[in-house]
């Protein structure tokens, strides 16, 4: 019997009994769809992710401090006070034009700010003149300081898109002064406040949240006035920041960055380290491991509801067999071979699945094309990939359940098949 | 010893469920030459329809011996007797078994799907419809046509890949007798052609069209006898009325 025969005759029996075929085929659309959706929202969650972590600046390779460790013994409380302005130097000059840009952080904490009759609280970060370049986050209005101004601790302070339309509304904050004003030195009766003045050279451009921190909500001032006028915390720094030249380049990078400080710092034993180097792409593979884990989860609920589609398949089949055995009889009669009863229910019963997934993939997309709408936030992802798999487990369902009925008609005895009323 | 058909000592017997046993057949030896129109007749229960499956491949003998045209066919597998079925046999069945979701052509065609080359499959189907009167209601669903019409889509089938040998069970137990007579003459035509015709009736009328009578009792074959002068179907349908009143067939 040829493939084509087979193919005929199961789409013939499948619309002879339409209303039994599309209920059966129920099972697998739902099935399907649930798998589509539920990966294409998974997906597009991991996605998500991804594109806020890389927002944060790309192909980054972050130094932190650790704690120190002496003789074996661990240091314990806050973390080292080791890493340098010196040891960003000393990196930047010994990789050269091989990473593409390096700053270095000092976080000074909330501050309060006033300007203009207003008054504002938020973080203080002092940072080196390439942050723009790290960050691939560049001034909107004004400039950004530069080296000179870094080297004598000059207040300048770049506001954030959020922080200057707190402070300033719609005036144009740039060569605007504003005050800072340090919440607690000491307490009790001592308690005093310490007032900075700071001339405001320019507001970043809005870049939104991150993780559901408004990023623009912060003021940038040069690490060495972080260190000196802010913190008093005059030679260390909170992070190095390097970025490399490319993603493949992050590995290299990351172990250069290494050497260079274990070499400084003057360690052996890389556990023993006072700093810590961390990889973007480490970052990323972890957060990928949690969506992709959710996206499993997601997908297997999918496949259940695909299962007992599968299993309604299987007893339609087993009925149609049932009801069709004079059918089987007589087509032994005329010649018909074991492996031509079996292919044709066999076929008949990968069509039903088959239309069933194609179906699914449909009502799946118009679910996540939904989902998106109600949740602009979710960008919903539908890859070839998920397709593929759809179309290709619904036909599997299809073998998998339709060999057992397809089996038993081609089992049947041919006398007893045509006596069977 | 020349036998198109050559049945020696074959038994059957059917476990009815519990310990009943029925011994359809008890050691039947039969022998058909080429060319021959035998009619098997029997009571209820004389084994002539186990016997006629048996011939026309659709069951396989407990014991002895059945060779087809010099070939056992006792001990070959179950492809090899569908391919049997499918090109050296046409079976004609008294409740027709036709496919009620096929049309007339589409039934017919129905062996050329499981066997030949599949190559002007539906010529052929044509011509074996035109070849029993039938050319006009080629595409007319089994439920649209009469018992006498249905029987002939039938033997169009059974003649698709023109088989030696035309085995028929009752084919004229369901029919009004103008029906009938159409149906045994086109078996006589098919045996003056050359072919062998094996039928099973109950009715004496019937089995006067044939050539030969074998009967049948309680699994054992009874008598077998020459018939000197077969009634000529023909004939008959020349003094019936010209257009019969379509009996309601059973389905």
């Amino acid at each position: 019997m040829k493939l084509f025969d087979s193919f005929h005759e199961g789409l013939r029996s499948i619309a002879v009994n339409k209303l039994r075929s599309s209920l059966t085929m129920l099972g697998v659309i739902i099935g399907v769809a649930a798998v589509i959706a539920m990966v294409a929202v998974g997906n597009g969650a991991s996605q998500q992710v991804q594109g806020t972590i890389l927002s944060l600046g790309s192909n980054l390779v972050t130094v932190t401090p650790q704690a120190q460790t002496q003789n074996g013994l661990r240091g314990e409380g806050p973390a080292s006070q080791t890493l340098t302005l010196e040891d960003m130097t000393a990196i930047q000059d010994q990789l050269g034009s091989s990473i593409a840009a390096i700053e270095a952080e000092q976080s000074a904490g909330p501050w309060q700010l006033t300007a203009a009759g207003q008054n504002w609280n938020t973080r203080v970060t002092g940072v080196t003149v390439d942050y723009p370049a790290v960050r691939d986050w560049n001034v909107a209005d004004g400039a950004f300081f530069d080296q000179s101004q870094v080297n004598v601790n000059a207040q300048v302070a770049v506001l954030g898109a959020s922080t200057a339309q707190q402070l300033f509304g719609d005036a144009d904050p740039v060569g605007q002064s504003i005050q800072m004003r340090s919440l607690f030195v000491g307490s009790g009766p001592n308690a005093r406040a310490r007032i900075i003045n700071f001339k405001v050279i320019g507001v970043l451009e809005a870049k939104g949240s991150t993780f559901g921190i408004n990023r623009d909500d912060q003021v940038l001032v040069p690490t060495t006035t972080a260190q000196h006028v802010l913190t008093g915390r005059t030679t260390t720094v909170s992070s190095i920041v390097i970025k490399a030249t490319s993603a493949d380049a992050m590995d290299q990078t990351t172990s250069d960055v290494d050497q260079i400080l274990m070499q400084r710092h003057k360690i052996t034993d890389p556990a023993n380290a006072d700093f810590q180097v961390q990889n973007q792409n480490d970052t990323l593979a972890a957060l990928n491991n949690i969506t992709g884990t959710f996206t499993l989860l997601l997908g297997a609920i999918g496949g259940i509801s695909l299962l007992v589609g599968g299993i309604g398949i299987m007893n339609i089949m087993l009925v149609s067999v049932n009801e069709r055995t004079r059918e089987i009889g007589i087509r032994k009669a005329v010649g018909a071979r074991r492996q031509d009863i079996l292919s044709q229910f066999l076929i008949e019963a990968i069509t039903l699945t088959g239309t069933g997934g194609v179906l699914g993939i449909v009502l799946g997309w118009a679910i996540s094309e939904v989902v998106k709408k109600i949740q602009s936030g979710i960008p919903v992802a539908i890859t070839p990939g998920t397709v593929g798999v759809a179309v290709g487990v619904s036909v599997c369902i299809g073998v998998v359940f339709g060999l057992y009925p397809a089996m038993r008609a081609a089992r049947l005895h041919p006398i007893e098949a045509l006596r069977y009323e | 010893m020349s036998g198109v058909i050559e049945i020696r000592g074959v038994t059957k017997s059917y476990h009815m469920g519990g310990d009943v046993v029925v011994h359809a057949l008890r050691g039947v030896d039969l022998t058909v030459d080429r060319g021959e129109f035998v009619a098997i007749m029997g009571p209820s229960g004389s084994g002539k329809s186990t016997l006629m499956n048996v011939v026309g491949c659709l069951d396989v003998p407990d014991s002895g011996s059945y060779q087809l045209a010099g070939e056992e066919v006792r001990t070959m597998t179950d492809d090899q007797l569908a391919a049997i079925r499918n090109r050296r046999l046409g079976f004609v069945f008294q409740t027709f078994n036709l496919l009620p979701r096929l049309n007339a052509l589409e039934n017919v065609e129905l062996p050329l799907v499981y066997g030949g080359d599949g190559h002007e499959r539906k010529e052929r189907a044509m011509r074996a419809l035109e070849r029993v009167g039938l050319g006009e209601r080629m595409h007319h669903r089994p439920a649209e046509m009469s018992g006498g019409q249905q029987q002939r889509v039938a033997i169009a089938r059974a003649l698709l890949n023109d088989p030696d040998i035309v085995l028929a069970d009752e084919p004229t137990g369901n029919l009004d007798s103008r029906s009938s007579a159409e149906i045994l003459a086109i078996f006589q035509r098919l045996n003056d052609e050359g072919r062998t015709v094996v039928m099973v009736t109950h009715e004496p009328d019937v089995a006067q069209h044939c050539k030969r009578i074998v009967r049948m009792r309680d699994g054992l074959v009874h008598s077998d006898e020459r018939v000197e002068h077969p009634a000529r179907a023909t004939e008959e349908l020349e003094t019936m009325p010209e257009e019969p009143i379509a009996a309601p067939v059973p389905a």
